[in-house]
């Protein structure tokens, strides 16, 4: 299965071939956003990052499907509002 | 240091354009609790019959610092300027940081008032110092716009007065101009644009007004210990803040992306959510040319002294030269994808020339976007774009109609799709994909506009119609507290960790006794006064609204309209 993710602000790639910001990603059938964020290696709290799967606000537990976009978005809840507590464990 | 001191050694200072006049009055006690928006809301409603023409002599154009400026609290100088708006014909209130804020501060000026209107035509440079005021004839002035007068202004009067001008757009009474205020570097780019406040300022008929603290003092500490402890506390809350980190590297600019992953980015007059063409024009991007463009591009300014988020720029162009400063997301949005133009160079030429004639970047570019849809220029026609703006400095009809901003726009050249709200234009969050902001836009006394409670960080669903309301609700209160205490929304990343520092800065500068709700009642009670100004001026719930064609017509990629119930946006200020 390939998804494609899009990093945003910090969390842009350093490579030979310059930034990189859009990643397609191969992962095994059923992996979750959570999954995603484990091979990406993204180490940031759970609740510093704002995660859009498709264009919509997406739970860490979240199962991917094929060409899933997968926007990574380093940010704070500004306003109230949580789909609930997740972390990587 | 004595409570009565701490309060009581900030004055009202009301100065007639009529008489040419200034009287200087102690703070009425029903004043001494608010600053900055709140303020601005209980002058208006004390002060300015609300049904009053907005360009005309009964109206006040009212400057009010916030609770916590004067000491260079990170993100906290904020000046308010406020009136009966020109474009909304509602109360209104713009912030802008810079250092007119600051200087007032020093001249213990609790609130400038400004009344009357002058009898005879002719341009005013006002001039406020410890001695008092005076007024000094400013005809020479008179067309010259915003980056080319504030150097003659700082060579006449000193390079350490802040000034507050208009420009051209704001002497033609444009009710898309705004007040311009100087950054710390003294580039006239710090911009109260919201609302037509450069029209009423023109109305009064002054073209700059320059604040001349000399060594006046900072505004009185009342428990200094106690203050520097908070102080220490905030800055500490906001430095470790990761999101602190992010704003310095690429500003508002890290926007771009979100929104169009959240289909909320508006593309071509609204009428879709997601531009092909963001990379382009995003943050990552712009940061990307800048430091190899090099010269006088900054990724990382700051627009006030003191400042540790420093989230503004200076954008470059290829040779080094800087273009404008600073190049923001609602900017970009409104002039980049809303006109389906991709290019960050033809954006910031855009903006700097929008900028020297005093004008709301928003409201133009979204009057743009109707004047595409109207045939009036092709999307992505960035050269015809700029012949438009130029329509605008020139004072020709067509120029003028653009800028009284995109409802006159739409109106004269019969256009249905405009995006606004109680007359005026949204700004770069689509209401249809970003629902919680719609509801901002919708039921704000201010009109459409992000700054009163931008939803999008939020962990919601932003298309379920259900939540929204609620959200939108504590934005807005939170919102109009900082507006209130002159604290810049991304200082709300120090206060939204260590909230309990806004009450010990109040009480410790003050010498008050504030709760720990400091917050939910200040913005509440501004709210409050504002939504009490607008029914008295006329406003009912058909002024509440999203446009009706936005609930009617889908917006892609999510297909979505706008859903929240009319019966629940009448519910909002029942809390």
């Amino acid at each position: 299965m390939r998804v494609i993710a899009h990093l945003h602000t910090i969390l842009q790639r350093q490579t030979p071939e310059g930034l990189v910001r859009r990643l397609e990603v191969d992962l095994p059938g059923g992996s979750r956003v959570a999954d995603l964020l484990l091979s990406l290696e993204i180490t940031l709290p759970l609740d510093a990052i704002l995660l859009a799967v498709n264009g919509r606000v997406a739970n860490p537990e979240q199962i991917l499907k094929e060409g899933d976009q997968v926007n990574i978005m380093p940010a704070i809840s500004g306003g109230g509002g949580n789909l609930g507590t997740f972390s990587y464990d | 240091m004595e409570n009565i001191s701490a309060n009581r050694q900030i004055k009202i200072w009301r100065v007639d354009v009529r008489e040419q006049q200034l009287a200087i009055s102690p703070t009425p006690d029903h004043w001494v609790h608010l600053g900055g928006r709140g303020l601005l809301a209980r002058i208006l409603l004390d002060e300015v019959e609300p049904t009053c023409a907005p360009l005309g002599p009964r109206n006040k154009l009212i400057f009010a610092p916030g609770l916590l400026v004067g000491h260079m609290l990170s993100s906290c100088d904020r000046i308010s300027v406020g009136g009966k708006s020109p474009l909304t014909e509602g109360v209104k209130e713009s912030n802008a940081g810079g250092s007119t804020g600051l200087q007032m501060t020093r001249l213990g000026i609790k609130a400038l008032i400004i009344e009357d209107a002058p009898t005879e035509a002719g341009w005013w440079m006002l001039h406020l110092s410890p001695a008092g005021a005076r007024f000094e004839q400013a005809d020479d002035l008179v067309g010259v716009g915003v980056y080319d007068a504030a150097p003659r202004l700082l060579s006449r009067y000193g390079g350490h007065v802040a000034i507050a001008l208009i420009g051209p757009g704001g002497e033609m009474r444009l009710s898309a101009a705004g007040i311009q205020n100087l950054d710390k570097d003294k580039v006239p780019s710090r911009i109260n644009a919201r609302g037509g406040l450069g029209a009423l300022m023109g109305a009064k008929g002054l073209k700059a007004i320059v604040i001349d603290a000399k060594d006046g003092d900072k505004p009185p500490i009342a428990h200094l210990e106690e203050y520097r402890k908070a102080q220490k506390e905030f800055n500490k809350a906001l430095l470790a803040h990761p999101q602190t980190k992010i704003y310095a590297d690429y500003g508002t600019a890290a926007m771009p992306r979100m929104s169009n992953g959240f289909g909320g980015l508006p593309t071509r007059n609204f009428s879709e959510g997601a531009f092909e063409g963001v990379e382009k024009i995003s943050g990552e991007y712009m940061r990307q040319i800048l430091l190899q463009r090099g010269g006088e591009s900054e990724t990382t300014h700051a627009c006030m002294a003191g400042c540790t988020i420093r989230c503004s720029n200076i954008f470059g162009g290829e040779d080094g030269k800087a273009i404008v400063s600073p190049l923001e997301y609602e900017t970009i949005g409104l002039l980049g994808p809303n006109l389906s133009i991709a290019e960050l160079d033809d954006i910031a030429r855009m903006c700097y020339q929008i900028n020297d004639l005093g004008l709301d970047s928003i409201e133009v570019g979204a009057a743009l976007g109707v004047a595409a849809e109207a045939g009036l220029m092709q999307f992505g026609d960035s050269a015809r774009a700029m012949e438009l703006i130029d329509e605008i400095r020139k004072g020709t009809p067509l120029g003028r109609i653009l800028g009284n901003g995109v409802v006159t726009t739409g109106r004269v050249f019969g256009v249905e799709h405009v995006p606004a709200v109680k007359g005026q234009a949204m700004s770069a969050y689509e209401p249809r994909a970003i629902k919680g902001t719609g509801v901002t836009y919708a039921t704000s006394p201010q009109g459409a506009d992000h700054t009163a409670g931008l939803t999008i960080r939020a962990k919601v669903d932003h298309l379920d119609p259900s939540v929204q309301v609620d959200l939108s609700r504590k934005s807005q209160i939170n919102m109009a507290c900082y507006d209130t205490l002159g604290a810049c929304i991304f200082a709300g990343f120090g206060f939204g960790a260590a909230p309990e520092t806004i009450r010990d800065l109040l009480n410790a500068r003050y010498d008050w006794q504030v709760e720990a709700d400091i917050l939910q009642v200040l913005g509440k009670e501004t709210l409050k006064l504002e939504r009490e100004f607008n029914l008295r001026a006329g406003f009912t719930s058909a002024q509440d609204r999203i446009p009706e064609w936005m609930t009617r017509q889908p917006l892609p990629p999510h297909n979505a309209v706008f859903d929240v119930s009319e019966k629940e946006l009448d519910e909002f200020f029942n809390w």
